[in-house]
């Protein structure tokens, strides 16, 4: 009888010791992934820039971060890639549209969370919640639709001659209303986390309401609202659909003119491939490899300054 | 309070209700752009049909014998039917406003229903419903042709005693192949991505310790929700694409590849998910089981797991919305061909690409885009509804013991 108990326990312990393993195992697999994406990424993207691409000559690292022309020459033939522009025209872009969906995006969450009466509150949290679950692709459709449209003819009215609207203003505006919910559904989140007992001595000291709100409600949750707008900014670099059908796709020349054709990193790397291989394949790694050094640069910084910001007090 | 102050105050307040009506018009725009320009092609054709459109040219096989069918059904009054050959044609209007003869109803045992392909094919073809005529010749008399209308055709027809022959078309435009990929890639994505995810999940809950390595693991996976969905189809493109070609007959980006991809970008969002639910458990479950003699493994996947079980299906659902709405990472991982024959080994498109792949095509098809539009918007709708509904069960399930 006890035989059979050990057996059964060693048993046991076996089953249990392999699934263990097992499921170790899986959670491994699932942590190696951002290794395969990194040397991917790594081992693709600097091929340009250390062979010598079958002949057409290696792509030099300083003129391809800062150079103004996407291809010097027609492609397969040459190897004067750049990407320079590109960085500059993104964070430009990116930096216009946060200037938009930033303050639209905390005055929401802070009508949802402080000022809305309950059963209205509800309602545009859900409208913030399907706005944020609507698919990229969507809102680009909207913006080669609609929004481009308007762009055309604001920009007849004052008279300049932009390409059916594809510009600077229509993909700032596609990306602000692309991170408006992800930057009201945190900063909501830090604003009700916002202790009462601040609230209330606020008030109780014979602060208005919206006094309050601006003063003290805000400036306690702008470490939860500094985060919100590092993530909606981290969306904005990466979109590359709905970008792509409003930019216009422009391959040389630094321009801001908010109605001059654009593009950025990531829709220069969907524009037409035609090889699955050579260069004009392997240099898409690269400017991928450049945009996540961006995005990494960027949101150090910009936790950087979250840093600073965060140590002042409430006045 | 000063009257400054309360200027100032109603300013401040003004901004607010404005920025909230912002979002909620933000909505109502895109749902009525979306619904005005895709609502005309929303209907059950466009689930059937295949994309591309099909012309053929075709002979009957057998001469017409017999003189006269009567028509099995009922037909519509404005149907013209001819009963010597047993075809019912309607007048309809194709999107450009050009008048097209349709064929709305044929006899099963019309001459029709035999046609020998003249085109290369050869196959054997029969005519149905929804088809368009576009030309019949006879040996006999001019041509009959689409523009002049269907009562017209139908009067020359029975007029004829020989069809030399038939062109008509088999229309396009419909969306059938993107919605078997868009099937086929939840199906593979899931399979992929559940049993990993939900296996690391476990193993990250139930049996890590909580030391450095764990954390380490933890925010590995953690990094990946951070990655930009384009650089995931690169590295689809660069590893899984190579991967598919090497082990199945594929010869460039395919469902198989594609799935691959998404199951990676799935996997944050599944771990962290189940992880929730595994964390909601009550320990007494666990200790109860353990202390009845079950062993680690049991207890885990008898009355852990199945505790967490909402949870699970909550992650399920947030990925096959995340698998319908992907675009740029599909773009790379399988392609932007739009097919009506899908294999798992081969190139086509999902729906949101079949959106993208008709936006930059010249010119862009907005109305059909549109229409896919309202499709995913409804799914992803009614998945957000469900994943809420379920959110509020489980909540109330586990709260109500205690």
């Amino acid at each position: 009888m006890s035989r059979i108990n050990t057996t059964l326990r060693s048993k046991k312990i076996l089953i249990d010791q392999f699934a263990h393993q097992g499921l170790k195992t899986l959670a491994l697999l699932s942590a190696s992934f951002i290794f395969l994406i990194g040397s991917v990424i790594l081992v693709k993207g600097l091929t340009p820039f250390l062979t010598d691409n079958d002949g057409l000559g290696r792509v030099g690292l300083i003129p391809f971060l800062t150079g103004n022309v996407w291809l010097i020459g027609p492609t397969f033939q040459s190897s004067l890639y750049s990407v320079g522009f590109l960085i500059i025209t993104t964070l430009y872009i990116v930096f216009l549209s946060l200037l938009i969906s930033f303050p639209v995006g905390v005055l929401t969450a802070l009508f949802i969370a402080k000022i809305a009466p309950k059963k209205l509150a509800e309602c545009f949290r859900s409208v913030v919640e399907i706005l944020a679950s609507i698919p990229s692709i969507i809102y680009g459709l909207f913006g080669a639709g609609f929004i481009l449209k308007i762009v055309y003819q604001m920009s007849q009215l004052v008279g300049v001659q932009s390409k059916g609207g594809n510009s600077v203003l229509s993909t700032v505006i596609i990306l602000a209303l692309m991170t408006i919910p992800t930057i009201t559904t945190v900063s909501e989140v830090a604003i009700r986390s916002v202790d009462q007992r601040l609230i209330e001595g606020s008030l109780a000291l014979g602060a208005s309401f919206t006094q309050t709100n601006f003063k003290v409600v805000l400036t306690a949750a702008k470490s939860g609202i500094f985060t919100a707008a590092i993530l909606g900014v981290g969306r904005a670099l990466g979109e590359a659909t709905a970008v792509s059908l409003v930019a216009g796709g422009r391959r040389s020349g630094l321009s801001f003119d908010l109605l001059d054709t654009t593009a950025t990193l990531t829709t220069t790397m969907l524009e037409g491939m035609k090889e699955s291989q050579g260069l004009d394949y392997n240099i898409r790694f690269s400017v991928g490899m450049v945009l996540l050094v961006v995005i990494l640069i960027t949101n150090f910084l910009l936790n950087l300054i979250k840093r600073k910001v965060g140590k002042i007090h409430v006045k | 309070m000063s009257n400054k102050r309360k200027a100032q105050d109603f300013l401040l307040q003004f901004w607010t209700y404005f920025a909230a009506f912002f979002s909620f018009a933000t909505l109502s725009l895109i749902i009525f752009f979306i619904f005005t320009n895709g609502v005309k092609l929303l209907n059950l054709d466009l689930i059937t049909h295949d994309y591309q459109a099909k012309t053929h040219i075709a002979e009957p096989l057998a001469p017409n014998d017999t003189d006269y069918f009567e028509p099995e059904e009922t037909l519509k009054a404005e149907v013209y039917y001819s009963p010597r050959w047993g075809l019912g044609l309607i007048d309809s209007i194709d999107l450009m406003g050009k008048t097209q003869v349709e064929i709305a109803y044929v006899h099963p045992s019309s001459p029709f229903q035999q046609l020998h392909d003249k085109g290369l094919s050869h196959e054997l073809l029969s005519l149905k419903p929804d088809m368009m005529i576009i030309r019949i010749a006879y040996s006999d008399q001019p041509s009959s042709l689409a523009r002049y209308g269907a009562e017209r055709m139908i009067d020359e027809l029975a007029l004829s005693n020989q069809i030399r022959e038939l062109e008509f078309t088999i229309p396009g435009g419909g969306i059938r192949g993107s919605i078997i990929t868009t099937f086929y890639l939840i199906v593979f994505s899931l399979l992929f991505a559940l049993p990993i995810g939900i296996g690391a999940a476990i193993y990250l809950n139930e049996y890590a310790k909580n030391n450095r390595f764990t954390r380490l693991l933890r925010s590995f996976i953690e990094l990946l929700t951070g990655v930009p969905s384009i650089i995931y189809g690169l590295m689809g493109l660069a590893f899984f694409v190579p991967f598919i070609i090497n082990v199945s007959s594929a010869t460039s980006g395919s469902i198989l590849s594609g799935s691959m991809t998404m199951a990676v970008i799935l996997l944050p969002v599944v771990i962290r998910t189940t992880e929730e639910s595994l964390k909601v458990v009550p320990d007494e479950y666990r200790q109860g089981s353990l202390a009845l003699g079950a062993s680690k493994t049991q207890t885990t996947f008898r009355i852990v797991l199945p505790g967490a079980f909402p949870g699970v299906l909550s992650a399920t659902l947030l990925a096959i919305g995340r698998i319908i709405g992907e675009s740029a990472a599909l773009v790379f991982a399988i392609g932007t061909a739009i097919k009506d024959d899908i294999r798992v080994t081969e190139q086509s498109t999902s729906l949101a690409v079949h959106i993208w792949a008709m936006m930059t095509d010249e010119p862009a098809n907005i109305e059909l885009s549109s229409t896919i539009a309202i499709i995913i918007l409804l799914i992803v709708l009614l998945l957000n509804l469900l994943i809420k509904l379920l959110t509020r069960r489980f909540l109330r399930k586990v709260s109500a013991p205690r």
